[in-house]
């Protein structure tokens, strides 16, 4: 009768209860949003994590505590849980917020030095990851090492006072605009395919570094191919221990699979389908389709949620993690199709910015990558068998 | 050794073998199938278990392919007669929502404000029409009734035996048996007025009480497939050592996972109603109901052709999935109900409502 004698208990998920002070907070931010939605910076665009730059807003936000707010206050955060963190981005992917300068700093870079940072590191950068006046950017993957990234070719030799960093990160999100990367390199050979790597903070202003724009298949400018051109790094900017860089690394996926972003990229798509109605009514099987479409949303935010609620409570959910990705990036991608069949619309990136044509154009250039960002999704289903059966 | 060599001389999984007499003996233990794998039996909730216990009860009945109105009576039946104030009667009940029924007060109130017949001397009511597949009627001590009078919607019970039974079924061999009514009079004593909101509850616990039976079927899903892919063996390794197997097996654990969250999450509001249970509710039984083929599919894909047969239990779980899917608003139904109320600017409150 209990369910802890399920089969399924490997892929449990706590039930979730919002603290009174969530929902005070959500509050906050949408008076926030409305406010800034009449400065004109809160536009309702899709994946507005990865696209929507804009460091001004990321300071204002900063200055109301939501940045790096899971933080300790001594070093500058708001030392608030990652349920009410979970509150906050919820709320600005929801509206399509252009949150991706500082995305990185708050969920991976700020955790990551708190974690594993000198306490020299973490005054200096945590601080400044709070006031939103830090952008940080991730480089892990390369030419050769993406889902295999224990592969990884970019080494760290030892030099008199730090390491010579020589390779070529891909993929690089924002290096072109951002101050700093946290760089996954080899500084030992070893048998063990997943030892002998560690991770750097690196400048990327620092002689030596070249960043090379990737253009996306829309022609944006996000990703970089990211030189290291024999880069020199102090020793006082290894993060965390040499050697330890796959297991850092590898901790950090719960937070970075299971997140809001993982399901609402598309979000403003389906508002904006719904403001078309607005215009002509909705026939009854366009309604169906988008009733089984919010109803798949709420229950895939349900499953995070649940993620959320256990890495609040010190588990390390990475079975759950990787489920949440894989039915959270499939709906991204299933919305937009969805979107475009209910409310037939020649997709068009030259209509009026915000128009729905143009809305449809940008999320469906996108959407190839929702599936592949975080860890492909075929891998993390080999995560989520493997998670039943060593049960 | 392949575990799975096929052997004929296996007894036979049989739906139309169900044993129904334990819960008659025991008003309060529902026996399983015997020949399940979980033999034990599931105790009925007492009446005053939360919500959410009466849910994950039935979640299990569902799983178990219990042969009772299990989640009929402790998420329906029960909670309804409790909250107008009618007796519980012992037993399995069963319910049935038919504002089509033809219900007129059997002595109508001679004077008075209004059209004649609107009210009565009292609430006795003669009752005309088609109770169409009530869930387990032949087996129910009683069934709660929600349908329209002259005065506006009420609730009543009736014994099966007092109407004239077609005995009928579902995918899974579950009686859905239709209750013909001719001007059946129900005595004064078995009837409320209610509210428009109770009507309105009543279906939603009839939806989520399905929603949850769904849930724990799609988990005796998941359990039975990642068994019969660790244990079977071709080309020399178990089919869970396959690619393509995991890449189909992953969808369907992900698909069990988001119903059991989707009921789990219209728990509390259910209880504290308004329109946040009409809300979850509404996108559980839509999201349960949506989900059953692919989950269907996939376990069967995976069991190969073992699970086409009654030498597999699987179908104890399939079946219900697809009857389970069409019952109490299918997911078309709910999902049109659950979109009618969205406007551009209420979408994203109403997804975060709850918690």
């Amino acid at each position: 009768m209990s369910p802890s004698t399920s089969m399924l208990s490997p892929i449990a998920f706590p039930d979730v209860a919002l603290p009174e002070s969530a929902r005070r907070l959500r509050a906050e931010v949408r008076a926030f949003l409305d406010e800034e939605r009449g400065r004109g910076t809160v536009l309702g665009r899709p994946d507005s994590w990865l696209a929507g730059w804009d460091p001004g807003f990321s300071r204002r936000l900063a200055e109301r505590g939501w940045v790096g707010m899971a933080l300790p206050a001594e070093y500058g955060g708001a030392g608030r849980g990652f349920l009410e963190r979970y509150v906050v981005i919820e709320e600005l992917l929801a509206a399509g917020a252009p949150v991706s300068a500082h995305w990185v700093s708050d969920r991976q870079a700020g955790p990551s030095v708190l974690q594993h940072g000198t306490e020299e590191q973490r005054r200096f950068f945590l601080p400044r990851i709070a006031a939103g006046q830090c952008f940080f950017s991730i480089g892990m993957s390369e030419k050769s090492s993406g889902s295999d990234l224990a592969s990884v070719r970019t080494r760290a030799e030892r030099t008199a006072d730090g390491w010579r960093l020589t390779g070529t990160k891909m993929w690089t999100g924002g290096a072109h605009v951002n101050d700093y990367a946290i760089v996954l390199a080899r500084t030992d050979d070893a048998e063990d395919r997943h030892a002998g790597l560690s991770q750097f903070i690196v400048d990327l202003r620092a002689p030596g570094v070249r960043v090379e724009p990737i253009r996306l298949m829309s022609g944006e400018h996000r990703f970089n191919a990211f030189h290291l051109e024999g880069v020199d790094v102090p020793d006082g900017m290894l993060l965390g221990r040499r050697g330890d860089g796959w297991k850092q690394v590898t901790g950090e996926l719960a937070f970075e699979r299971s997140g809001p972003e993982r399901y609402l990229s598309t979000f403003p798509l389906l508002v904006s389908l719904l403001r078309e109605f607005g215009q002509r009514p909705a026939t009854a099987e366009q309604l169906t389709r988008v009733g089984i479409l919010t109803a798949r949303l709420h229950g895939i935010r349900r499953l995070s949620l649940g993620v959320a609620a256990a890495l609040d409570a010190g588990d390390a959910p990475d079975t759950q993690a990787a489920l949440v990705k894989d039915l959270g990036t499939r709906l991204e991608g299933t919305l937009v199709d969805t979107v475009r069949s209910v409310l037939p619309t020649p997709a068009d990136p030259h209509a009026t910015p915000g128009s729905h044509a143009e809305l449809l154009a940008f999320a469906l250039l996108h959407s190839p990558g929702y599936t592949l960002r975080g860890g492909t999704n075929e891998i993390l289903r080999g995560i989520i068998t493997r998670g039943l059966e060593q049960h | 050794m392949n575990t799975h060599t096929i052997d004929t001389g296996a007894p036979v999984i049989s739906a139309d073998a169900y044993d129904t007499t334990a819960f008659f003996a025991e008003p309060d233990a529902i026996a399983t199938v015997a020949n399940t794998t979980a033999p034990d039996a599931v105790a009925l909730p007492s009446p005053d278990a939360s919500t959410a216990e009466l849910l994950a009860a039935a979640q299990e009945a569902g799983r178990r392919a219990v042969p009772a109105p299990f989640a009929e009576t402790a998420l329906v039946a029960r909670p309804l007669l409790c909250r107008v104030g009618l007796p519980v009667p012992e037993g399995p009940l069963s319910y049935a929502v038919a504002p089509e029924l033809t219900v007129h007060y059997a002595r109508p109130a001679a004077s008075g404000v209004g059209s004649a017949g609107c009210s009565g001397e009292d609430d006795t009511l003669l009752v005309t029409g088609t109770l169409r597949r009530v869930p387990w009627a032949r087996a129910a001590s009683a069934v709660v009734v929600l349908a329209s009078a002259p005065s506006g919607p009420v609730l009543f019970t009736l014994t099966p035996d007092r109407a004239v039974l077609t005995p009928g079924g579902n995918l899974a061999e579950e009686p859905r048996d239709d209750l013909h009514l001719a001007a059946l009079e129900i005595p004064a004593s078995h009837v409320r007025r209610i509210s428009p909101e109770l009507l309105d509850e009543a279906r939603l616990r009839a939806a989520l009480a399905r929603s949850a039976l769904i849930a724990g079927a799609a988990e005796r899903c998941v359990e039975l497939t990642v068994a019969h892919t660790g244990a079977r063996t071709q080309f020399g390794r178990p089919l869970s050592r396959f690619q393509a197997v995991k890449q189909e097996e992953a969808r369907l654990i992900e698909e069990a996972a988001l119903v059991r969250a989707a009921v789990q999450a219209a728990a509390a509001p259910l209880d504290t109603g308004g329109p946040a249970a009409h809300f979850t509710v509404a996108a559980a039984k839509t999201q349960a109901s949506a989900s059953a083929a692919e989950i269907a599919r996939i376990a069967h894909q995976l069991h190969g052709a073992i699970g086409i047969t009654r030498l597999s239990p699987l179908h104890l779980a399939t079946t219900r999935l697809w009857s389970w899917r069409d019952e109490d608003g299918d997911e078309t139904s709910w999902a049109r109900s659950l979109a009618r109320t969205l406007t551009p600017a209420g979408l994203w409150p109403a997804l975060t409502a709850t918690p």
